[in-house]
């Protein structure tokens, strides 16, 4: 049995071996990839494409989430998962949700547009942020318009590290409104592997954030524990 | 949208002999019906309509303005409710005015002053006509208890929430045409409805034209719905009586009055969760909060923007409410 997560931007397989997880991550377009040999009914679905894809049963992404973060975490109350689309806060504690997907400032999709205006892999923002000097201020609250800020800080005679790592303030602000207050913060999702956005969060929400050694197949990881 | 192609069915008869007064929100029907006018609700078409309007914040408000100043929607006088309900409605009615259309602003007392409201039906008695069917009222009054009906026995899981919605919805101007919207209401199918996971659905209804039918089809029981609940709560048989029951039409009340009477009904249909549907731009978001720490149920609040079928993220986060009520 295996849980398949095929979200907006990647793929990701989990499966426990005796006692250990094993996982495989890939891009959207080749999720096939992933379950050459594996019947549908040894696939319990989550994600964006959860329902297009074969699969013995389905769960949605936040149910998948709490029971994921519960595998690393077992007493965190508010869980981050911040997709390449959309952004989720699940407060674990209150049994309640919200999903911001209409405003792309709040989803990886923003900071993947950064990484490619600078032509850089996202892995590389959070070291760029980390040799920055001053953190520019970027107001807008909207994607397309901060990215106009971005350039206008850069003329300005900030550099490509400074502006990094104000474009990852202004990402954290954002994300910063939708979280209640919590004890124990647990944060996961492809875009949390930057270390520049997190340190950003965490200095805006002045507390530790929580994330698991692998934030990106949590939730693959909670379709398969949620099912078996 | 059965009701309303149903409903232009019968107005080609019926425009001939009577004045057709579009509302955009609930304006008692009684008085419409008894000053010999047939009323239109503009909101009706909305949900199937295909329009993206020009200029909008809200689009339920937005595209009854395109429809009417385009003259898309054959009406001879326009009624809006300017205060105590949609604020946007009262700069969007203006534009209609300015298009040539007679338009009354109405308005209902923040403060549930019944003397008010009757001084401002007497107000909109002269706009129409004056009462020419006194008897109207009467035959409204019956069949609202036969709404009733209908809500109850949604309730009670022998009627889908869907045909119960289209039914209680088309309350606002009983398809213009009181004999024609008995039979439709008469020929309402029962059966045996699922009511696990039963919620209310508080807020403005849904733009979309198929939402009922989604969240059954994801697991939801639909047991309120707010607004249409209103549609058929109030009546009266002349202006003194209509003025004294439809002060308490909660929507124009402070938030307190609203939040106490759902607190008594949303008891009394022991729901297990509330979907608070907010329209985009619609000065009711900023209200969210506030029913979230005074409604004490898990809540789900969606956001709709152009009319339509129900989109994949709402879908997504009727699923997860119900996975999230099946954990509870």
């Amino acid at each position: 049995m295996i849980g398949l997560d095929v979200g907006s931007t990647t793929a990701k397989k989990v499966s426990i071996e005796d006692g250990e997880i094993k996982y495989q991550i890939a891009g959207t377009h080749n999720w096939k990839d992933l379950i050459t040999g594996i019947d549908g009914n040894d696939i319990i679905s989550t994600g964006y494409f959860r329902k297009s894809i074969p699969h013995r049963a389905s769960v949605t992404e936040i149910t998948a989430a709490i029971y994921g973060v519960r595998h690393y975490f077992p007493d965190a109350d508010v869980i981050v998962d911040i997709g390449g689309q959309d952004t989720k806060v699940i407060d674990v504690k209150k049994n309640n949700f919200i999903i911001n997907d209409k405003c792309s400032a709040g989803t990886g999709a923003f900071l993947e547009f950064v990484a490619n205006y600078f032509k850089i892999e996202l892995k590389e923002m959070g070291s760029f942020h980390s040799r920055a000097k001053r953190i520019p201020a970027i107001n807008n609250t909207c994607g397309v318009f901060a990215l106009s800020e971005m350039i206008s800080q850069l003329v300005a005679g900030y550099t490509q590290e400074e502006v990094i790592a104000g474009m990852h303030y202004a990402f954290a602000r954002r994300i910063s409104f939708m979280i209640p207050e919590a004890q124990k913060l647990v944060l996961i999702g492809g875009t949390v592997k930057n270390k520049g956005m997190l340190s950003a969060l965490e200095d805006i929400l002045q507390k530790e954030v929580l994330v698991p050694d692998e934030p990106q197949i949590v939730n693959a990881l909670g379709a398969l524990k949620y099912y078996c | 949208m059965k009701l309303i192609q149903k409903y232009k069915l019968t107005v080609n008869n019926w425009c001939i002999v009577q004045k057709k007064t579009a509302i955009t929100a609930l304006v008692p029907p009684e008085l419409i019906f008894a000053c010999n006018s047939e009323p239109f609700d503009v909101n009706n078409v909305i949900p199937g309509s295909k329009k993206y309007p020009r200029n909008k914040l809200c689009a339920w408000t937005a595209i009854w303005q395109e429809m009417l100043s385009k003259r898309e929607i054959d009406i001879d006088s326009l009624i809006v409710v300017a205060g105590g309900d949609c604020h946007n409605a009262l700069v969007d009615g203006q534009k209609v005015a300015m298009s040539g259309i007679p338009t009354h602003f109405f308005f209902y007392p923040f403060d549930g002053d019944p003397d008010y409201l009757e001084s401002q039906l007497y107000k909109l008695s002269d706009f129409l006509g004056n009462v020419g069917s006194p008897e109207k009222p009467g035959q409204i009054r019956e069949l609202k208890k036969l709404g009733q009906k209908i809500d109850k026995k949604r309730a009670d899981g022998k009627i889908s929430a869907g045909d119960a919605f289209r039914i209680m919805i088309s309350f606002s101007d009983l398809m213009g045409n009181l004999d024609k919207f008995k039979e439709v209401i008469s020929s309402t199918k029962e059966r045996k409805i699922d009511l696990k996971n039963r919620v209310a659905l508080i807020g403005v209804p849904p733009i979309f034209h198929d939402f009922h039918d989604v969240a059954r089809a994801l697991g939801l029981a639909v047991v309120f719905d707010e607004l249409p609940f209103e549609f058929i709560r109030h009546s009266g048989n002349d202006i003194p009586g209509i003025a004294r029951d439809y002060c308490n039409y909660t929507f124009a009340r402070p938030l307190d009055f609203r939040i106490k009477f759902l607190q008594e009904e949303l008891e009394k249909r022991k729901v297990d969760g509330i979907i608070h549907y907010t329209q985009f731009a619609c000065h009711h978001m900023l209200e969210d909060e506030i029913m979230r720490s005074n409604l004490d149920y898990p809540m789900l609040t969606i956001q709709g923007d152009l009319p339509g079928n129900t989109p994949e993220q709402i879908k997504l986060r009727l699923e997860a409410f119900r996975e999230l009520l099946e954990r509870s």
